[in-house]
């Protein structure tokens, strides 16, 4: 069997699935072969994906497209379901504390239309309830909602609000509307301490700092939070659960650092774009098993590991070096980067708080709201520039691509913001694209953007 | 040494041989594009080859460029026209720091160090406003050639206020504007003023001089000037600005061989 690392068609991981087995392969109950998803649930869109052909990728992607048949299971169980909205991994901390919750990320449905080529029909739902494709594509959640057919709907479900996403408070509200309750809970915009009028000064995860009043105007939101989850649970939440909590999650957190450090850095691109992608999503929402995912990644790891210690990759050695910005619609996209000779060597999805370590010196309650408030979204997109051009230090990229979202209003103008600090700082080219949920056919646009982006960092190589 | 290019852009294709020895353009030739977009850039090709009086043995190297580039498998590379037209600019005005690129279905502005390396770009998205669709728009709509519309717009005294967000939007509000009356030569001349303002929306605040005018937009008169006004800096068309793309690709051939 060829362990060498590639990138790999569909069709190509059938014959590769079968070389796996023969060598011995072992899968959780979860495992099979990915053509599977297709045939059986419908996911046209992998037919046109290219994959990493480790097991651990395999492991991974089976992983993420079964999460619809863990929550299954766990309403079977009688396990109570959180939806936790426009959260990026502040409310699942607290609900996965208790031993009978588990939460999920209704917003990921925002990849459905994409996943299964648009034959799901949320969107043509979401059309027919006014939110049209003027909106953000997270409206294919309310598809989801009235299908039933991606979730089960959950026990409690709560909303992020404030200065977040408008698009996403007006889906929300809309969907509040169709007869989902839901428990909003409010961030303020993140503001600098106003130390001439004697504010206190609080640090946050990811160097950033906010003054002690906003802290405690989130910790007191997330107070109602932990006081609905404990009434779904029909049990105490409390700070010592809490904290093992935080510590669970810190210890996912901790792994895809190393797989970051190790997939951005290394001279030879050990794990594609694609995977790293849904990796750093599963810290958000551990894909309804936390500890599940902390193990698939803990493979993933390894895997990276190997192939950096052989100097082994999937991708070309002179790739061009990309720092990604912001997650895409279409999945393809990452897969198209590469096509064109680039690499992914760094990323700001908007959760690069879901990613660093949630503080644990301080009160659980304490941390989370620290973590919930250095949301990249709810501050200034100077703050997000400033990390961005840090990160792309840390990682070496070349260049830049800040994908924007269809009808995200947060992506109005900070692309602007980014591009001018990146240049002006580092003098880095950086290049916006616009990836629809199904980007094929704007596909020659987004290659011939990529590609001159390539082409640049390229022709500054030579001496 | 003979080289080729050819840019296969979205309304026409251009191709360009030159000739490295000499260091000139030995034919150049353009036609319009179609649904066989290879077979129209291969007949396009041969044309030159028969106009310069040799084969296509003769010919070293051919570099593609433009929105169909992937398509002319007769090329031995292909390269984006973000660089060939920063390689066409470098050859005809080194000294210029801002390139602005007006085609058919697509218009850029390409940041250009001192020594003509591309530094940034940017390109319109998925609307046509502020490219020659626009123009072929209003072209249709007041009954004139292309080619006229320059001579037209000269005339006018007061531009007609056009949007700049939409090239759908923009002919409904030149029906609005022809039924009320207003001369075709401001609605020109509007139209012309809002294309330079996509442009310039597009360039932001960066456009360091000399800035030079290419793509096929740029043969129509008045267009510079309208870029000018709106840029507030001086803008020199280049010369034969269509060819810019398939001349740049042409040297990359040479460059690269």
């Amino acid at each position: 069997m060829k362990d060498s690392p590639a990138r790999i068609t569909l069709e190509e991981w059938d014959a590769r699935y079968a070389e796996l087995r023969v060598a011995g392969l072992r899968e959780p109950w979860y495992g099979g072969p990915l053509r599977r998803h297709v045939d059986e649930g419908g996911d046209y869109r992998l037919l046109r994906l290219r994959y990493d052909n480790s097991a651990a990728a395999l492991r991974l992607w089976n992983f993420l497209l079964t999460e619809e048949d863990r929550l299954k299971e766990a309403r079977r169980q009688g396990k109570k379901l959180v939806g936790a909205m426009k959260d990026l991994g502040t409310v699942p901390v607290m609900a996965y504390s208790l031993a009978n919750v588990t939460a999920f990320y209704p917003d990921g449905a925002w990849w459905i239309p994409c996943v299964m080529e648009l034959s799901s029909r949320d969107l043509e739902i979401a059309d027919s309830l006014g939110i049209d494709e003027s909106f953000c594509p997270v409206r294919a959640m309310l598809g989801a909602f009235l299908t039933e057919a991606h979730f089960p709907i959950p026990d409690l479900l709560t909303c992020n609000v404030g200065a977040t996403c408008d698009d996403f408070s007006a889906i929300a509200q809309r969907l509040n509307g169709l007869g989902f309750p839901i428990l909003w809970w409010e961030t303020p915009h993140r503001r600098q301490p106003d130390s001439a009028a004697g504010e206190e000064s609080v640090p946050l995860p990811g160097g950033l700092i906010a003054p002690r009043e906003q802290v405690d105007f989130v910790r007191s939101e997330l107070e109602r939070v932990r006081g609905a989850i404990e009434e779904v649970a029909g049990g105490r939440l409390d700070d010592a659960a809490l904290r093992d909590g935080i510590r669970v999650a810190n210890r996912m957190r901790r792994v895809l650092a190393e797989l970051r450090q190790l997939a951005y850095s290394a001279p030879v691109c050990p794990i594609p774009a694609l995977e790293m992608l849904i990796a750093e999503m599963l810290a958000l929402h551990f894909c309804s098993d936390r500890e599940e995912a902390i193990r698939v990644l803990e493979e993933l790891l390894e895997e990276a590991r190997r192939r950096v210690g052989e100097g082994v990759g999937p991708l070309r050695k002179d790739a061009v070096r990309v720092f990604w910005v912001n997650p895409v619609a279409d999945l393809r996209a990452m897969n198209i980067l590469e096509d064109c000779g680039g690499r992914v060597c760094g990323t700001e999805y908007l959760f690069s708080h879901a990613l660093d370590p949630i503080p644990e010196d301080v009160a659980p309650m304490e941390a989370l709201a620290r973590t919930a408030l250095a949301d990249p979204m709810v501050g200034p997109c100077s703050d997000r520039a400033d990390r961005i051009c840090r990160d792309i230090q840390l990682f070496g990229a070349e260049a830049v691509l800040v994908s924007r979202i269809p009808g995200a209003s947060h992506c109005a103008v900070e692309g602007a913001v980014i591009h001018e600090t990146v240049r002006k700082r580092l003098g880095l080219p950086v290049q916006e694209i616009e990836v629809p949920p199904l980007c094929d056919a704007v596909a020659p646009t987004i290659r011939t953007r990529i590609e001159a982006l390539i082409e640049i960092v390229k022709g500054r190589r030579k001496p | 040494m003979i080289f080729g290019g050819i840019d296969a852009g979205s309304r026409a294709i251009k191709a360009v041989l030159w000739d490295l020895k000499r260091g000139e353009v030995l034919a150049s030739g353009v036609c319009d594009q179609g649904v066989r977009q290879e077979a129209l850039a291969h007949d396009l090709f041969q044309k030159l080859l028969d106009d310069a009086g040799i084969g296509a043995d003769d010919v070293e190297r051919t570099v593609a460029t433009g929105y169909g580039r992937n398509l002319i498998g007769f090329a031995d590379a292909t390269i984006t026209e973000i660089t060939c037209h920063a390689r066409g600019v470098r050859h005809l005005a080194p000294e210029a720091r801002t390139v602005i690129d007006i085609g058919g279905q697509d218009s850029k502005v390409i940041r250009l160090s001192a020594k003509g390396m591309v530094q940034d770009f940017a390109m319109n998205d998925r609307c046509a406003a502020g490219t020659g669709r626009f123009l072929e728009v209003v072209s249709a709509r007041l009954g004139v050639e292309a080619g006229e519309l320059g001579d037209l717009a000269s005339r006018s005294i007061s531009p007609a206020p056009i949007s700049s967000m939409c090239v759908v939007f923009a002919e409904t509000e030149i029906v609005g504007l022809l039924a009320s009356g207003a001369p075709p030569e401001d609605i020109v001349a509007g139209v012309q003023h809002s294309i330079a303002q996509r442009v310039a929306g597009m360039a932001g605040r960066n456009v360091e001089e000399p800035v030079l005018f290419t793509g096929g937009v740029a043969l129509v008169s008045g267009m510079a000037a309208a870029l000018e006004a709106v840029f507030k800096k001086p803008v020199r068309v280049a010369a034969n600005p269509q060819f810019t793309g398939a001349l740049g690709a042409a040297l990359l051939a040479a460059s690269h061989s």
